[in-house]
């Protein structure tokens, strides 16, 4: 085996799993100049996201939404990728362990691959792929944008080796790789390996592979992507006809209650079922009819709520409320047999499905708990990370962090989340390296072209035979030569090796070139090398085109040469235009301000606060109320039984010393101006109201939420009716009246899943199931009914629910249209409510009713707030995160981020997760000390605009305004670069750069030079 | 006409239609040469005038490829994108051009079969209507 060759300074981060948390937390550390070396033992990157089709509740593609997630993972210079690679061992600790890395071979040489696909076409058997209801992308690397995009051989199956390596145009198969296994040194480790699925195939009553029509969830998910098996097309797998009738059974596998079932909530299946019914019934025929049975309906994430009501009334997906026992198919029968009862009535009833999709639940599989026992770290029995604390990501092993579906179960928001959160912690175990020595060479200053003619240098690549096996590449090089303003045309080989690279780099200092022409592959995945090309050999990045005349040309023409070549010289003729017309861009720089201003005193700013100052930041941490703490300052413990008082206590005393925190309580924010990273808020402070204005580069949110008193049930009219965090105070204050009590009842969604305010407030479940199990501890003798309407205590709170059960608590399931009554007898509180399953009424006299009220946005705050911001708020008042998916705690403002339930109701854990991933996303904003105003933004010329207000409505993002000199002016540092403003501007007055209307022009016009003429 | 060989501009999002015209390149799906594609950052970023230009110069047919409903990297800058093509469609007919020579889609990044697909039966449709009226009056 060969050493693995990294630097021995403890100085970088080691994160294992590259999937979703994998790749996030490494950007986050990347960006935050933090070096990373992210291992993970599958061919490529992205982990099980890339075998979904869409994702809930945006509905995208999920390789739209990874794909800048993957590409700048395979780009950045602080991250060391490394596939195939596993942890062997891990000694050391905090700040200072050394790891074992041991890196199987690939056969391929990652340098020279080029993804180009020539080995699987002539050995597809030798070509390694991940199976499973055949997983196989097209290309046979796991997902058409793999990174990193290359190939691995399975040796083992190949006959004939030499016909393999031969076969190789860019030879990069490699016969005699023996992996490697080295000793790494690293600062702190991030585990992210994921979980696996619940394999269903043990439980014989639901014929999970012997009937071909019974899938999970997952091979669903596969038949119905674009580069699936069936190529999107829904088929059932038994006959290849599209199906009627699909059925998704839910908790399989989960929530203990079949043979070889987990005891916990798998957490995102319910929103997984629904997406794959929705996707079903938008995509394809409306007659596929869609059945979710489900045990609760879970959807209790932000804006959750609505999907499942879309799904209900929008879609049409049918909701039974069942579990039907086993899927059969009697003999001879084409389709599925299910039996199952509903609430409304005990017959059995028989249903036949076309498909059946089970919803399987996560599992640890036996890679991650062996990672787990080579990194020392403890697991609970289910086989997850056992935290300290509130602190989720922190494992029992100092400097070892977690994050993703490998923590806990969770949905692809919260893995993000965590993510960023293990990134803030890692990252404050190791330092950043200093660069200053390490810059081989400083770039050359750019040459000003000023006067200059264009000298244009074409350059093609043969890509071995992708291109050059179908074309001539020296004739085409020798007619595109000719063409005017070109100075120099060259074949350039493998233009992407080194070798060319330092060639076109020689040949551009030379020979004068002012403007390059890579006749090549796709810019998207080439185009930043050879910008940085460019850029080192003097000349400014931006004055580069890209003619695709391998994908668009020899790769789909390869059957007819002559037009394939017509093609490829079009293109490259269309790139000279663009060239000839494209002008040098400078990406403008301004020093930062590296000051956080923190809006809110609760948990989740004074912890975003701390991490950010113990990192030397300055923070300003500004508090509406005299005092800091928040809402969680009203509660005791947790649900499993942390002490929230002292820990919210000590969070105080800690803010209000920190040498770098200045706390400013009894102040109101007023006004708000500036740009990312310089920033400026007024605010009036103290009785006085005494203004104070404050100077900074980021913005941290962490207003928070309200509790609920709507005016229901007789609450704030009976003292005896209380909230549930009321029932908490009372329980830990004065316990002794609770030993008196003979019934309590708990109504569930109380003012929450209503028409007033739809969304599910998500904590209220685990507190019923809390304060009940804290009345039997207090009065073991006391009867606690719950009336709710779906239990959402997902994850491991479920396992608190069986326990409440197990206890005797009577959980009693209500409709939303028949909901319980209460009313006063005698200065007694009597409940009644309709009992599904005896179907009749029941009337219980209660001491005490606790209603489950959950949160509200304060929306007069929020709405304050967000005007002076100028930032978007859900329908229900809360902050809208800039992308629920990939940055669920970034404002769409730049520089603006939330924490906590100002962003939607939460538990304390959970506000701390996001308290630690906001800090970790500021220090990727704060690492650098320039804010950067990208070059490929839209400009206005105020001579032309007439100020017609097009843009302003156009923007999809709500840039352009009309300044003070009467012409719409666009920030460069909030302008995302789509162009949309530049198409609509009637004048003419708006030009994206890099794809200015001359140089689009300027490409139609030489494509139709040569029929013109 | 039955060598008759149509030009056609297809202008493609960079996000998912110019990345669903890679995908078909890599799985080597074949589709008539004739399509050309520009490519833009948002399918919104196709101008009006873009798509004049084109036939002005002899496009016999063009397309503006953006992402899916809902899948816009750029929220909704394909739907201005379809607006925008139904408007010049109209344009057309009233200056005497098959307004069927233009044409929006939609695809996600993964659909390299689509992108052949449309390309082909694109070229078959331009083929079917002969050379854009403003090439034989030019001609």
């Amino acid at each position: 085996m060969q050493n693995t060759n990294l630097s021995q300074t403890s100085n970088r981060v080691l994160i294992v799993g590259g999937g979703l948390a994998g790749i996030r937390a490494a950007l986050d550390l990347a960006e935050a100049q933090k070096d990373v070396i992210l291992v993970d033992t599958a061919e490529n990157i992205g982990g099980l996201m890339t075998q979904l089709d869409r994702t809930f509740p945006t509905n995208n593609c999920d390789l739209c939404t990874l794909a800048p997630n993957l590409s700048e993972s395979g780009r950045q210079e602080h991250i060391t990728l490394m596939p195939m690679t596993t942890l062997r061992e891990v000694t050391g600790e905090q700040g200072d362990f050394i790891v074992t890395l041991e890196t199987a071979p690939r056969y391929i040489n990652l340098e020279r691959c080029t993804g180009c696909g020539e080995c699987f076409q002539a050995f597809p058997e030798c070509v390694r792929f991940t199976p499973g209801l055949d997983h196989r992308a097209p290309t046979c690397m796991r997902y058409p944008q793999a990174t990193p995009q290359a190939f691995s051989i399975d040796l083992a199956t190949c006959a004939d080796i030499e016909a393999l390596v031969k076969v190789c145009p860019a030879g990069a198969i490699v016969p005699d790789d023996i992996g490697s296994k080295g000793n790494v040194a690293c600062g702190a480790i991030v585990l992210a390996p994921g979980a696996s699925l619940f394999d269903p195939s043990g439980l014989d009553n639901l014929g999970y592979g012997e009937l071909p029509d019974v899938v999970t969830s997952l091979e669903y998910e596969r038949i119905l992507s674009a580069s699936g098996p069936t190529g999107g097309r829904l088929l059932r797998p038994s006959n290849g006809q599209p199906p009627k009738k699909v059925a998704w059974i839910q908790c399989i596998g989960s929530r203990g209650l079949q043979k070889g079932a987990a005891p916990y909530c798998s957490g995102a299946c319910c929103m997984f079922a629904l997406k794959e019914a929705i996707v079903t019934r938008e995509r394809f025929q409306e007659d596929t009819e869609t059945t979710i049975f489900y045990m609760d309906m879970r959807t209790f994430g932000k804006d959750y709520e609505l999907y499942y009501q879309r799904a209900k009334n929008e879609f049409g997906v049918r909701f039974i409320h069942s579990r039907p026992h086993s899927i059969l198919r009697p003999e001879g029968a084409e389709n599925l047999h299910l039996s199952y009862t509903t609430d409304d009535s005990p017959v059995l009833i028989n249903e036949d499905f076309d498909m059946v999709v089970l919803a399987t639940g996560f599992r640890i599989g036996e890679e991650a708990r062996q990672l787990a026992a080579v990194c020392g770290i403890e697991l609970n029995d289910d086989h997850f990370p056992i935290h300290t604390g509130l602190n989720q990501v922190a494992t029992s092993r100092p400097g070892i962090y977690v994050a993703g579906t490998f923590q806990a179960p969770k949905d692809i928001p919260e893995t993000m989340v965590q993510a960023s959160a293990a990134a803030c912690l890692a990252g404050h175990d190791v330092s950043s390296p200093d660069r200053e020595q390490e810059i081989p060479e400083p770039l050359p200053p750019e040459r000003h072209l000023v006067g200059e003619e264009p000298r244009v240098g074409i350059f093609v690549c043969d890509c071995g035979e992708n291109i050059g096996g179908v074309i001539d590449v020296e004739a085409l090089v020798a007619r595109v030569g000719a063409l005017p303003h070109v100075t120099v045309a060259q074949a350039a080989g493998h233009g992407c090796s080194r070798e060319s690279m330092e060639h076109i780099r020689a040949t551009i200092e030379q020979q004068g070139i002012n403007r390059v022409v890579i006749g090549g592959c796709s810019p998207r995945t080439h185009e930043a090398k050879f910008q940085d090309l460019l850029r080192r050999a003097g000349l400014n990045k931006y004055l580069l085109e890209f003619a695709n005349i391998r994908d668009q040309a020899t790769w789909v023409h390869s059957h007819q040469p002559e037009k394939a070549t017509k093609k490829a010289e079009e293109l490259i003729r269309m790139a000279l235009g663009a060239v000839l017309n494209a002008q040098p861009l400078a990406e403008h720089r301004l020093p930062i301000n590296k000051n956080v201003l923190v809006i809110g005193g609760g948990v989740s700013g004074m912890t975003a606060a701390l991490e950010l100052a113990e990192q030397g930041l300055k923070v300003y941490l500004v508090e509406r109320n005299a005092q800091l703490g928040g809402l969680a300052s009203r509660i005791h413990r947790t649900l499993e039984g942390d002490d929230v008082q002292g820990f919210v206590a000590d969070l105080v005393a800690r803010t209000s010393t920190h040498d770098n925190i200045d706390v400013i309580t009894s102040a109101i924010i007023v006004d708000h101006g500036g740009m990312p990273g310089l920033f400026k808020t007024g605010m009036q402070v103290g009785k006085q109201l005494f203004y104070r204005q404050i100077e900074h580069g980021i913005t941290i949110l962490a207003t928070g939420a309200m509790p609920h008193r709507p005016d229901l049930f007789l609450l704030g009219r009976h003292e005896d009716v209380k909230t549930q965090l009321e029932t908490q105070q009372l329980l830990e204050e004065r316990p002794e009246l609770v030993r008196d009590w003979e019934n309590v009842v708990m109504i569930q969604c109380v003012g929450s899943r209503t028409e007033d305010n739809p969304n599910c407030s998500r904590i209220c479940c685990q507190t019923a199931v809390k304060n009940a199990l804290r009345i039997l501890e207090i009065n073991p003798e006391a009867r606690v009914f719950v009336l709710y309407r779906d239990m959402r205590t997902y994850a491991f709170q479920e396992e608190y629910y069986q326990q409440a059960r197990a206890k005797g608590v009577i959980f009693v399931r209500y409709h939303q249209d028949r909901p319980p009554q209460v009313s006063e007898v005698g200065g007694k509180l009597e409940v009644v409510y309709q009992d599904i399953i005896l179907g009749r009424e029941v009337q219980v006299s209660t001491d005490c009713l606790c209603l489950s009220t959950g949160l509200i946005a304060e929306q007069d705050n929020t709405e304050e707030l967000a005007m002076i911001f100028k930032l978007p708020r859900t329908h229900d008042g809360y902050f809208l995160e800039d992308h629920i998916k990939l940055r669920p705690v970034d404002l769409p403002v730049p520089g603006f981020f939330v924490a906590g339930t100002a962003h939607a109701p939460k538990t304390i854990a959970e506000s701390l997760v996001q308290a630690r991933a906001v800090a970790a996303r500021a220090q990727t904003m704060l690492a650098s000390d320039y804010i950067s105003l990208g070059a490929a933004t839209a400009r206005v010329d105020s001579k032309l605009c007439a100020a017609c207000l097009i843009c302003v409505r156009a923007c999809p993002f709500g840039v352009p305004f009309i300044n003070a000199d009467g012409y719409s002016e666009i920030d460069p540092a909030r302008c995302h670069g789509c162009g949309v403003c530049a198409s609509e501007c009637p004048a003419k007055a708006i030009q994206l750069m890099q794809f200015e209307d001359d140089r689009i022009l300027s490409k139609l016009e030489q494509l139709f030079e040569e029929v013109e003429g | 006409m039955e060598s008759f060989e149509p030009v056609i501009v297809a202008f493609c999002c960079h996000y998912c239609a110019y990345t669903a015209a890679d995908m078909a390149g890599s799985q080597r799906l074949p589709y008539p040469s004739n399509v050309k594609i520009v490519r833009v950052p948002c399918s919104g970023k196709v101008d009006a005038l873009h798509i004049l230009k084109a036939f002005e110069k002899g496009a016999d047919g063009v397309y503006v490829a953006g992402c899916l409903e809902g899948d816009c990297h750029f929220k909704n800058g394909n739907d201005k994108a379809a607006r925008r093509v139904d408007y010049v469609k109209r344009y057309l007919e009233e200056i005497g051009i098959e307004s069927e020579r233009l044409m929006m889609v939609r695809m996600s990044a993964g659909m390299g079969a689509r992108f052949a697909q449309v390309a082909t039966e694109m070229t078959e449709k331009i083929r079917r209507l002969g050379p854009s009226p403003i090439k034989a009056a030019a001609a």
